[in-house]
């Protein structure tokens, strides 16, 4: 079985992901043959369907399982599978009340074929192991040392063009990366260096801690409007809509520091930067599943408040 | 402090020529080996203040870095394809060059503050 993922290949069973990572992986597959179609409930116009734009076929409902081995390959299926994408008049009576879909609800998908970048993946790994910075500063290439200012040696290599914080704990932070996969080759490759200067670094623990993403939905947005009404869509929530009468404020506030608006979305747990421009940041995902599902969500409702 | 000054310009053309001197001085027996480095140490300090408070001259460099590193204060380039431009507007160029660069007596003093 296969079906094409936005722009990079995605592969599910990745060496790196974890029991419990593919476990979810696994719900969320089984998630998206369940409750396909998409339903639009958090009651905002949607523009309508783009298959031909659309580079991203759907998985058929009844198709097997994920194998552990299964890499989704780039080779799309036929596509005459109905393309998800924000639907049109066609959508349901939508309620009244945003229902947040939970992560298995929704679907990795491209709407009117914007697929978010990942720009940065910022991941740690645990060496196991006591290092002597002044000795990885003196001997490794690429490194800096200063610890009047930092107590860690900071590390480049190039490819993949990433920077490492290398504590004497044995502790490491890898940033840059543009993959997970290039996450994790980095750190290896880090683990590999400290390794031959003699020290018995093991390679444990990697985890991705965040995930960032960005985008251009390629119209401009009324963020003010943004702002308001999504206080109100809110509102059944107290504390959502605390949260965004807050986010208001700041904005009104603030706009004039930092121009773009801050949106706290709860599920998945992702903080965007939407700008007037169309333009979008996502922020603190932990896997690259969040950033499209909170690009979706965010985008029917972007769509609501295009500027005319 | 005598020991505040690096000897890095003893490696010079300059700094040879000195040591050669000083030895030649020593095994004829015209100066004690202690005079030579009292003398060496001398050379280092007004040779790092000498590059600091009369050396003007400029010049640009362009390359690519391949390799860098910072560990006590010193600062190390391996410069690949470097190209000096000279004040006279001169050109210079080496397939691979090493750039040691440390700090002067003033600016290891406004380090430890």
């Amino acid at each position: 079985m296969s079906f094409a993922l936005p722009a990079r290949q995605v592969t599910f069973g990745r060496p790196n992901a974890s029991a419990v990572q593919y476990q979810q992986q696994q719900q969320q597959q089984h998630g998206l043959a369940s409750t396909y179609p998409y339903q639009p409930t958090n009651g905002l116009a949607l523009p309508g369907p783009s298959p031909l734009s659309n580079p991203y076929p759907q998985p058929q409902p009844q198709q097997q399982p994920l194998q552990p081995t299964v890499s989704l390959s780039q080779s799309p299926p036929p596509t005459t599978v109905p393309v998800a994408g924000p639907s049109t008049s066609t959508a349901p009576p939508v309620p009244s009340t945003p229902v947040p879909l939970t992560l298995e609800q929704q679907h990795i998908t491209a709407v009117e074929g914007i697929v978010p970048t990942l720009q940065n993946i910022v991941a740690t790994v645990n060496l196991d192991c006591r290092l002597d910075l002044k000795t990885i500063a003196l001997h490794a290439r690429n490194a800096e040392y200063n610890p009047k200012r930092f107590a860690a040696v900071i590390m480049r290599i190039r490819d993949p063009k990433t920077t490492a914080l290398i504590f004497a704990s044995g502790k490491m932070v890898v940033t840059g990366a543009k993959s997970e996969d290039d996450s994790r080759l980095a750190s290896r490759k880090y683990a590999r260096i400290v390794q031959k200067l003699g020290f018995d670094a093991k390679f444990s623990e990697f985890k991705i801690q965040n995930i960032v993403g960005s985008c251009d939905v390629k119209f401009p947005i009324r963020l003010e409007g943004l702002a308001y009404s999504h206080g109100q869509f809110s509102s059944y929530e107290p504390e959502v809509a605390t949260r965004f009468m807050l986010l208001l404020f700041f904005w009104l506030t603030f706009y004039k520091l930092f121009p773009g608006l801050i949106y706290r979305m709860i599920k998945p747990k992702v903080v965007l930067l939407i700008f007037v421009s169309g333009k979008i940041v996502l922020t603190g995902a932990k896997v690259r599943e969040e950033i499209y599902t909170a690009f979706n969500t965010i985008y029917t409702v972007l769509c609501e408040f295009r500027k005319p | 402090m005598a020991s505040a000054y690096y000897e890095f310009y003893r490696g010079s053309s300059i700094g040879m020529a000195l040591t050669d001197s000083l030895d030649e001085l020593i095994t004829s027996g015209a100066i004690t080996p202690q005079l030579a480095m009292k003398v060496l140490q001398q050379f280092d300090k007004s040779l790092a203040d000498t590059m600091v408070k009369q050396v003007k001259a400029k010049t640009t460099l362009k390359g690519h870095l391949k390799t860098y590193r910072l560990c006590d204060d010193v600062w190390t380039f391996i410069v690949k394809q470097a190209s000096f431009k000279m004040e006279q507007n001169e050109v210079i160029t080496t397939p691979r060059i090493k750039i040691i660069a440390c700090k002067n007596g003033d600016a290891i003093e406004a380090g430890k503050k």
